[in-house]
């Protein structure tokens, strides 16, 4: 098939956004930029697992930070308790996979039976569970005030990479190699191998068997697939590659807590993130993160200097005002939902078909 | 006779007091066409979903080649032959026409839980999910989404969905309804094909008399839930009760 010129713009994004987070440390040489490109990598991961449950197989589940938080709090325990060693982070994150695993396949084969608003009812209510527990079993998680703890010694930024002959850090276009920038590359590594496994499950014939239970359930089961198998199969998928992103996060963060891991304001991030992108295609996962991450942290800047700009005029300067920044955010988010119903890649590829 | 490859022993489904269908028992066997008929609301298609697994018996069992089936899922049943299609069309409409076909075929071929090659890579699934797809005269329409096919298109898919699934049982449920004049025979043909071949076993429902004497080598009555004449075409098409309850008018329009 002829590839249409929604499909290329996609395309040509996809390449611009991975090209952009590939050099990020070079490109923008700040330490806030690469922290919104780490959180970039991170949630489109997380975004990712999450369309291979509400967009490609139809379930629609509450508890995808929890598994989040698994992997996060995994790696984050076992980074304070038995030190900064590489140890810990492989120890951790199997934990938080293995965790994971063992809860999304008793949530799977409980309740994927059942109709899906109670699915999603019965996973809101486990979230809300592991939440509270987080926050009360204190002395092992850190309660509200979460976990900070120090990463195996490759990722301090006082590590150096490559040395000049004077002994000090050596350089590369003006950015030091230092263990910051192995941090990064780890994130940035480790999100494109997880992104690029989901992308080619996608495409194989298990693929279509997930959207084939989307488009059509009980015909999928009379064809002949257990349709209660794939669906707990992809529930656990998610699960689990939603725990490794979250173990990475925290490698990254060196810092672990609610607010990062574990809050329903995370789960509605993906959610917006998931419908702003497109629901069923991978690129959306991209698009919708890249998009919301970046909102997220510099709405308020724009806003600021877009106040200061209009200074001189009436009432402009107080709309514009930064602290209005979610006001804004919320009314964006309605004109995407709008003009692009089935999120902008979704959309986008649709409009190409039809020309 | 050989032994039979489908069996029902006292079938039976109540919604509350209402019996649907009454005690069935009937056998089936290879190379043998049997043609389900009786008035609307007779529970044929009520019959075809306890055979095939979307409804559960209140009574009797189902047997495929002397094993009991009843309490199996709609998917065991297909992994172990019984093939179905319905009479509302039931596609997955969002997918293509090729991808339709395609996920029977892998279904057959145990593909369904392959999850690390490209699907397009699987040339063995693409090229028979081809194959179907020009017996069912659909291959210049591979690409398009299910739903934007017309009519009688989706009803041809249907049908080469469930010759796909190469079962042992093709159970067909009124393939033709709402299908223009030049467009059945291409299903009807489908269906001669399979027929003709001595190890397959045919159930048919259906209303139009024409096909009904083209296929069936057995016709079984269904009237409220019961099996009221089961015999070869000429016997039960004279046979009084069953002119009575539902032949009178059907002939009376062909004749």
């Amino acid at each position: 098939m002829k590839p249409t010129y929604g499909t290329i713009a996609v395309k040509s994004a996809m390449l611009v956004i991975a090209a952009l987070l590939l050099f990020a440390p070079f490109l923008f040489q700040d330490i806030r930029a690469l922290e919104v490109a780490a959180r970039i990598c991170i949630f489109i991961v997380l975004v990712a697992s999450y369309d291979l449950l509400i967009g490609y197989t139809g379930i629609v589940s509450f508890a995808h930070t929890m598994f989040f938080g698994f992997g996060a709090y995994g790696s984050a325990i076992a980074l304070k308790q038995m030190g900064p060693g590489w140890e810990s982070v492989a120890l951790g994150t199997l934990a938080g996979v293995a965790l994971s695993l063992i809860v999304a396949t008793a949530i799977g084969l409980i309740s994927l039976r059942v109709k899906a608003i109670f699915f999603a009812m019965i996973t809101l209510a486990a979230a809300s569970v592991v939440l509270v527990l987080a926050s009360q079993l204190s002395q092992i998680t850190g309660g509200e005030d979460g976990i900070t703890y120090r990463t195996p010694d490759l990722f301090k930024t006082a590590t150096k990479l490559a040395v000049d002959e004077d002994g000090k850090v050596l350089r590369w276009f003006g950015v030091k190699l230092n263990g910051k920038l192995a941090a990064y590359y780890f994130v940035f590594v480790t999100s494109l191998v997880l992104f690029l496994v989901m992308l080619r499950i996608t495409v194989s014939p298990l693929g279509t068997v997930l959207k084939a239970i989307r488009e059509n359930e009980a015909r999928a089961e009379a064809i002949g697939y257990r349709v209660v198998a794939y669906r707990t199969f992809v529930f656990c998928l998610s699960a689990v590659v939603a725990s490794l992103a979250g173990s990475v996060y925290a490698v990254w963060l060196k810092y672990t807590g609610p607010d990062t891991a574990l809050s329903f304001a995370i789960m509605i991030d993906i959610l917006l993130m998931v419908v702003i992108g497109g629901m069923g295609t991978m690129w959306g996962a991209v698009i919708g993160a890249s998009l919301m991450v970046m909102a997220q942290y510099y709405l308020r800047d724009l806003m600021g200097a877009a106040s200061e700009a209009t200074a001189a005029l009436p009432l402009l300067p107080e709309l514009l005002a930064p602290d209005r920044w979610l006001f804004w955010l919320g009314i964006i988010f309605i004109l995407l939902v709008y003009f692009f119903p089935r999120g902008i890649a979704g959309t986008l590829m649709a409009r190409g078909q039809r020309a | 006779m050989p032994s039979p490859s489908l069996s029902t022993r006292d079938l039976t489904i109540r919604f509350g007091g209402h019996v649907a269908v009454n005690a069935v028992t009937c056998d089936f066997h290879p190379g043998e066409t049997t043609v389900i008929v009786g008035p609307n609301g007779a529970g044929k298609t009520t019959y075809f979903n306890l055979i095939s697994g979307q409804m559960a018996a209140s009574a009797g069992s189902v047997e495929k080649s002397g094993e009991d089936i009843t309490r199996l899922s709609p998917s065991a049943r297909a992994g172990r032959g019984i093939g179905r299609a319905f009479q509302l069309t039931n596609l997955f409409p969002q997918l293509s026409v090729l991808e339709n076909i395609r996920l029977a075929v892998q279904a057959r071929a145990g593909a369904g839980w392959s999850l690390l090659r490209p699907a397009l890579s699987r040339h063995d699934l693409i090229e028979s999910a081809e194959h179907f797809l020009a017996a069912a005269q659909l291959t210049d329409r591979a690409a398009m989404p299910a739903a934007s096919l017309p009519h009688g298109d989706q009803r041809k898919l249907e049908v080469a969905l469930l010759m796909a699934m190469e079962p042992d049982i093709y159970m067909f449920d009124e393939p033709t309804a709402g299908m223009s004049l030049d467009q059945a025979p291409a299903v009807l043909g489908l269906i001669a094909k399979i027929k003709s071949d001595p190890t397959k076993t045919v159930l048919l429902v259906e209303h139009k008399m024409d096909v009904v004497r083209a296929l069936a080598d057995r016709i079984i009555v269904l009237h409220n839930g019961e099996l009221l004449a089961d015999g070869a075409p000429g016997e039960v098409m004279q046979s009084q009760i069953v002119r009575d309850v539902y032949l009178g008018t059907a002939t009376e329009e062909t004749a």
